[in-house]
């Protein structure tokens, strides 16, 4: 379990094969490309030509959405078209036919949107009982129909001009109704209703009749056109019928085209010729040399990975089948660096454990396992995995505890026939021994993780890291010393806290952790320097400095340590629900036991299973990862033309 | 007990309000709608002002209308804060109608002195009337500022108006009815809080009064000397002066008159900068910026802090209309198509 080997590839060939060879980059599913140009010495120009295929790509896109077509991958290899002109003509065979109908439908829709916003006007005037062509055919009259805010109705009083208000419906914000005025005021008049806010409504032309007749009359209007838009909307349908094949193989060999046309501003060009440059895993070297085969111009070039410096090399986890879905958990940290330590393994061991023992159930362990087995495909592969391992764990662990479906009793007839007497475990009987084993797993798992950082640093010839740090030699010295010393004296009552034992083991691992970097710059360059860095740095500086980061490191010592206690909390905890659960089981009548039981169960399940899930991400990611870990790789994504149907 | 349960829980809905108020980043984003429809929508899809736009098309909604909606909403909010709790038995809370039903009386003295026709009416915001104690609609038929007084005649404000002779040709001095009108509301404001609340509240409350009578005058002052050139004397007899009796005090009070003794509006800016209306302020040339928003910074703070209802209620009022005067000035910028950055500097944010 460490990370895939790498081989940095070149590629280098004529310009006329520069699409074909991109075609088989994509083809490889293993070629992680990188810019050709970022490591030029200048002449090698970038490829910034502009998509011929945007513009086709987003007709048919367009034709689709017109037809009502949904876009989905599909097989092109019997598709002849592959210029951008044969997709212009493509798409204007289409839309030839379309146009005429999608402008008679426009019609109708905004049609139907004019008739009922008239219908809504309307419905606020239901009060009028006179017909509409009767009132504005007022010869001396004006007439204005509309919404004036509700605040000003009672200002209308004190207005001292010749008009009146018809209110027919009056809401919170604002109040419909018509003014009348005469002819000679009308401008006056329009004025004042105008400096109220009054907005005015038009009423369509074809409105005729009282309120209620117009309304009737609008609603057959509605009827006529929906029955003549849906006309034209059938003769749509069967257009897209007709065109839907050749639309979706058309439309799937564009987006290709397009896409991996786009690739070509990853390379280079220089003479004529085109320059292409990525990573492949270092066993796939084979497979891509045969792809290039055909080609007359093409060379491959393999390098090692490290060759040029202007591009890191991506990581690929390896792991092997108990331990590939707990990569998921690392993936969301961040990756390890290319040749840096792969943990996956680390965290699919203490991940698995330490669930089982916060969620020990023999029953619940189970329908995790079988959860995670039949929603492989819902779950997707990698998360049903870590369910079913975690599960299995779960079972383990509730055969200790002696817990199935919170049953604390069922299994102790099996531990007593084979003779086991300290198991199964009693929780609540047992508390101290829980809570300081919590503690143990704790400083173990602190320990490890110590002890990874120390192989780390020496691999990486980091001597502040693998030596002098607090997660390095001095760190790992002081902090077992300490944690011994404290079972030493308080459990075991053992004296060896001695001053030649707090000398050696703490105050110089401490004295170490104190001067770690010029101990290190001493260790690698031989001088003698307080800080990495070209600045100068005084030594009132560096003792303040250091002070508060000692200050830290010995807080992180005591609280990621006890950060562990959760552990038996939760195996507590665990129990206490289901205790919950047995009890209002009890109380309950005999007929709704089993729903009690089942949906107790199936709450502390969820409920519980998601909170110890999180806090054990929570305990790998700071308590352990913190230690050891950086998460500054690079992932490594494999060029291709993924299906979409969105066009930007 | 009870009582200062029944505070805590208007003081919560103030923090609440507040909470919901627009920040520096919506003003930001409302400067960047290119026409009032799309500033109003902006509006309309904010958490805040959500509801008072429910009914409103953005589209065909005036902007003046729209200024007048940001009021209301700000009214009605004030009215359901003191109703909430059964607040407005106490004259204190009576504040913010009183202000609306002086900017009223005034508006009304304008259109006699300026004879337009049925601007008081045009202007008058309906959602007071049902809150006000003087007949504001009776008001608009007027003709002369005798009438005015007749209509007045039994509310409070007949007797400040009276001692203002009016002119012969009917109409009065609109600084000196001004002067008189917001003098003796803060006075009256002053002596309930010295009636409704003691200690800690009264205090807090009186500081607020005088730093917002503080503004007024040095931004008065500031006014008459740059534009119109007046006097230190004819500045200091426009100022809303009170006296601070003892245990009175919060306000600059004498020492401003140091500030309208000074020559030019640089030297009143400078001075300014020297005290809590201009130190740490904004770098801006609008003197109302500068001052409104040393009381935005303050008044934030008093939210913040105060568990008392009134306090937090007075110094709520005071930020949502900043809030809307902000507003405001953001829609005519987008509507005459104003530089954002300079509306942005000139707005009132802490």
């Amino acid at each position: 379990m460490a990370i895939e080997k790498m081989a940095l590839v070149n590629i280098v060939g004529l310009m006329d094969e520069l699409d074909g060879a991109l075609e088989k980059c994509c083809e490889s599913g293993c070629f992680h490309i990188e810019p050709a140009f970022s490591s030029s010495d200048g002449a090698m120009k970038a490829l910034n030509e502009k998509n011929e295929y945007a513009r086709p790509l987003k007709n048919l896109s367009q034709l689709a959405v017109q037809l009502g077509v949904t876009l989905t991958e599909t097989d092109f290899s019997a598709c002849k078209l592959s210029s951008p002109g044969d997709f212009e003509e493509f798409f204007d065979k289409y839309d030839d036919k379309l146009s005429g109908l999608s402008k008679l439908r426009r019609e109708k829709i905004q049609a139907l949107s004019d008739l009922n916003g008239a219908v809504k006007q309307i419905n606020h005037l239901r009060g009028l009982h006179s017909g509409f062509e009767k009132i504005f055919s007022c010869k001396h009259v004006s007439v204005r129909v509309g919404k004036l805010p509700t605040d000003n109705i009672p200002k209308l009083d004190y207005y001292d001009e010749n008009f009146f208000f018809v209110p027919f419906e009056t809401g919170k914000s604002f109040c419909w109704g018509m003014y009348f005025a005469p002819d000679a005021d009308k401008d006056r008049v329009d004025d004042i209703f105008r400096s109220m806010y009054f907005e005015r409504i038009r009423i369509p032309d074809f409105v005729t009749g009282d309120a209620d007749e117009a309304l009737c009359r609008l609603e057959e209007k509605i009827k006529e056109n929906s029955a003549q838009l849906e006309d034209i909307n059938g003769k749509i349908a069967v257009l897209a019928k007709d065109a839907e094949g050749e639309l979706q193989t058309a439309f799937s060999k564009l987006r290709f085209l397009h896409d991996a046309f786009d690739l070509r501003r990853n390379a280079g060009e220089m003479n004529g010729k085109f320059y292409l440059k990525g990573f492949i895993p270092e066993k796939q070297e084979k497979r891509f040399d045969k792809l290039f085969e055909g080609f007359r111009s093409v060379s491959v070039i393999y390098l090692p990975p490290d060759a040029d410096a202007s591009c890191t090399p991506p990581t690929i986890l390896k792991n092997n089948f108990l331990t590939r879905p707990f990569a998921m958990m690392v993936e969301m940290y961040g990756l390890p660096d290319y040749g840096g330590f792969n943990p996956t393994a680390f965290v699919a061991i203490t991940y698995t454990l330490l669930f089982g023992i916060m969620f020990g159930d023999l029953g619940q362990g189970l329908v995790l396992v079988l959860g995670g087995l039949l929603l492989k495909k819902k779950l997707g592969a990698q998360a049903s995995g870590m369910v079913t391992r975690v599960g299995l764990s779960s079972m383990v662990f509730g055969t200790l505890y002696g817990s199935f479906f919170g049953y604390e009793e069922l299994l102790d007839p099996v531990f007593e026939k084979i003779g086991i007497d300290f198991l199964p475990l009693k929780v609540f009987k047992q508390t101290d021994f829980i809570l300081l084993t919590a503690v143990g797993i704790g400083v173990a798992l602190i320990v490890i993780s110590m002890l990874i950082n120390i192989y780390i640093g020496f691999k990486n010839k980091d001597y502040e890291k693998a030596v002098f740090g607090c997660n390095g030699i001095a760190g790992l010295v002081f902090y077992c010393s300490v944690a011994a010393g404290l079972v030493g004296t308080m459990l075991l009552d053992v004296k060896i806290m001695s001053a030649p034992f707090v000398i050696f083991l703490i105050v110089i691992p401490l004295i170490c952790i104190f001067c770690r970097t010029p101990f290190s710059i001493a260790a690698k360059y031989k001088e003698w320097r307080l800080s990495a860095d070209e600045e100068k740095m005084t030594v009132g500086n560096f003792i303040v400095e250091n002070f508060f980061e000692m200050f830290e490191f010995l807080l992180s010592y005591v609280s990621n340590t006890m950060s562990f206690l959760r552990v038996g909390g939760f195996v507590l905890s665990h129990a206490g629900m289901m205790l919950v659960v047995m009890t209002l089981m009890d109380m309950c009548a005999a007929a709704a036991q089993p729903f009690v039981l089942v949906l107790g169960n199936v709450f502390v399940m969820v409920m519980e299973g998601m909170i110890v899930a999180i806090q054990i991400i929570r305990l790998e990611f700071y308590e352990i990862f913190s230690r050891f870990y950086e998460g500054g790789g690079k992932p490594f994504e494999p060029v291709g033309v993924k299906f979409s149907a969105q066009v930007e | 007990m009870l009582d200062c349960w029944s505070t805590n829980a208007t003081v919560a809905k103030i923090r609440a309000l507040h909470g919901n108020m627009l920040t520096k980043e919506n003003y930001h984003e409302m400067l960047s709608r290119r026409s009032v429809p799309e500033a109003a929508d902006y509006l309309a899809h904010s958490k805040r002002y959500k509801d008072a736009f429910k009914d409103v098309d953005p589209n065909t909604a005036h902007r003046g209308f729209l200024e007048g909606l940001l009021h209301k909403e700000s009214f009605n909010t004030y009215i359901r804060l003191c109703r909430f709790q059964g607040l407005d038995k106490l004259p204190f809370y009576d504040f913010q109608v009183r202000k609306k039903e002086i900017e009223c009386i005034l508006s009304m003295i304008n259109n006699i002195n300026s004879e337009l026709d049925n601007s008081y009416l045009t202007d008058l915001p309906g959602y007071v009337l049902d809150h006000s104690k003087i007949s504001l609609l009776e008001m608009s038929r007027a003709q002369t500022y005798e009438e005015l007084l007749k209509i007045l005649k039994n509310t409070r404000y007949y007797k400040i108006l009276v001692k203002i002779p009016p002119m012969a040709d009917g109409s009065a001095d609109y600084t000196e009815c001004e002067l008189r009108l917001r003098s003796e509301y803060y006075k009256d404001m002053l002596v309930a809080v010295d009636k409704d609340f003691m200690g800690e509240e009264a205090k807090e409350l009186r500081e607020m009064i005088y730093r917002e009578i503080d503004s007024l005058n040095i931004i008065n002052a500031y006014r008459m000397k740059a534009f119109f050139g007046y006097s230190a004397e004819e500045i200091k007899r426009r100022q809303i002066r009170i006296k601070e009796g003892p245990g009175r005090s919060g306000g600059l009070g004498r020492r401003l008159d140091r500030y309208y003794e000074l020559d030019s509006p640089e030297a009143m800016t400078a001075w300014l900068d020297k005290t809590r209306y201009g130190r740490d302020g904004k770098n801006t040339d609008y003197i109302e910026t500068k001052v409104n928003s040393a009381q935005h910074r303050y008044l934030s703070h008093v939210i913040a802090r105060s568990v008392s209802a009134p306090v937090s209620l007075y110094a709520f009022m005071k930020l949502c209309s900043i809030e809307v005067s902000n507003i405001v000035h953001i829609i005519e910028a987008v509507r005459y198509g104003a530089d954002p950055a300079v509306i942005e500097n000139n707005l009132i944010i802490c």
